[in-house]
């Protein structure tokens, strides 16, 4: 399975964060999204006519669209990531699948603007970002009131991997994250999965050593 | 974590054994926000160089001198802390009266509005008293609501509401102070147009 993949891109690393968490090994084909423009290359438009990374390619199958990606590696190593299969907790996922593109655009955008200097209106795209996180707070939120730590159940689906990115690179974007109790915890649930793997703005959540020991004839 | 109070920001912190402790949100060496750094045993560490204070606001260790006991004249400055039902109240000088007790509520959730006080007190149409803001919603629950104002009109809304209450009365509390919210700042973008 190849992934035309680029470090600094979160919907890029949804799909390898998927991966790791479900333990796929993936052939990543970098692609110089900046200052390249590679994903507009005649090789990457023939494989992707929308011109947009990441790309997963497994012999004839070529997928464009994220949340497919993340369906794909968990209907084929871990079906437990797709929730448990009754009506609503299928439908929770799909909604937040969906929702996530709204996370894409508004704070992905506003990170972009930031960070690569994209042209956009960068107060109306902050704007939409803070709308998108207090939904997924309020979500977060009942689910709590429910019992359950994650988007659509107890323990983490496709759903949180499609959200988490852009949320925890928000700040790159100029939208701070303190007024979300709900979704820093939700956030530290995640960074500290089993097998969860970092991208650059988003580590893994550590483990506090004990205190070193001075180090003797030093002071 | 930071938190603001009026008399400005803060590092909230809660040590290893339970005991939740503020202090202002610098540390004393280089002026980093305590805030950053980290909570090790009894003890609030700063992320800048380790310099690390105990509640009362006294440095306990200086990495780069590991031989030092650090002076007492090097302290944080603190503030009194008193917890009570799920709620963490902070002093803002020398405390003269005790935190309300607010029995038989439960803490539901925190969020901020982009709202004065005055405003949420006007839509809520009740005024904030020693004890918060009573709000009779228009599901007939009742809702506490504690307001701790922000910088640049925000406000920050703890919401309690009765500790019997089920988990869908909850759920229908936690949706009506979204409309609440959603109103005040409504409100609040018009009064500052016009």
């Amino acid at each position: 399975m190849k992934l035309y993949d680029y470090v600094l891109s979160p919907s890029c690393y949804k799909v390898r964060l998927m991966a790791a968490l479900t333990g796929v090994k993936l052939e990543i084909r970098p692609v110089d999204f900046h200052p390249g423009a590679e994903h507009r290359s005649p090789e990457l438009m023939a494989l992707n006519p929308a011109g947009s990374i990441p790309i997963l390619e497994d012999d004839d199958l070529i997928l464009t669209e994220s949340a497919a990606m993340l369906v794909y590696l968990a209907a084929q190593a871990g079906p437990e990531w797709l929730g448990s299969g009754t009506p609503e907790q299928t439908a929770r996922v799909q909604q937040w699948l969906s929702f996530s593109h709204r996370l894409t655009a508004s704070l992905g955008g506003a990170r972009l603007h930031e960070m690569l200097l994209r042209p956009g209106d960068i107060a109306k795209l902050q704007a939409q970002g803070i709308a998108a996180l207090r939904e997924l707070e309020s979500g977060l939120v009942e689910q709590g009131l429910r019992g359950m730590r994650f988007l659509a159940s107890d323990r983490p689906t496709v759903a949180d991997i499609a959200c988490f990115p852009y949320v925890a690179l928000a700040p790159d974007g100029g939208v701070p994250l303190d007024p979300y109790p709900g979704i820093r915890l939700w956030s530290r649930a995640i960074r500290g999965l089993e097998h969860f793997i970092e991208m650059p703005g988003i580590h893994r959540l550590h483990e506090l050593k004990s205190e070193p020991d001075a180090e003797p004839g030093e002071a | 974590m930071p938190a603001r109070t009026p008399a400005g920001p803060i590092a909230l912190w809660r040590s290893q054994s339970g005991h939740a402790a503020a202090s202002a949100d610098r540390c004393p060496h280089r002026g980093m926000r305590l805030s950053h750094g980290f909570v090790r045993g009894e003890a609030l560490s700063c992320i800048y160089h380790g310099w690390s204070y105990a509640r009362p606001g006294n440095c306990l260790r200086i990495p780069a001198h590991p031989g030092l006991t650090p002076p007492e004249t090097i302290r944080v400055a603190t503030h009194e802390v008193e917890e009570s039902g799920g709620v963490i109240w902070v002093a803002v000088g020398e405390p003269t009266i005790q935190p309300p007790r607010l029995e038989g509520l439960a803490p539901l959730r925190s969020l901020t509005a982009h709202a004065g006080i005055a405003v949420l007190e006007a839509v809520v149409g009740a005024k904030a008293g020693p004890e918060g803001l009573v709000w009779q919603a228009q599901n007939s629950q009742e809702i506490r609501l504690l307001l701790v104002p922000q910088e640049d009109d925000h406000t920050l809304i703890h919401v309690l509401l009765d500790e019997k209450s089920s988990a869908s009365q909850r759920v229908a509390a936690s949706r009506a102070i979204e409309s609440l919210r959603r109103t005040a700042e409504y409100l609040q973008a018009k009064g500052i147009a016009s």
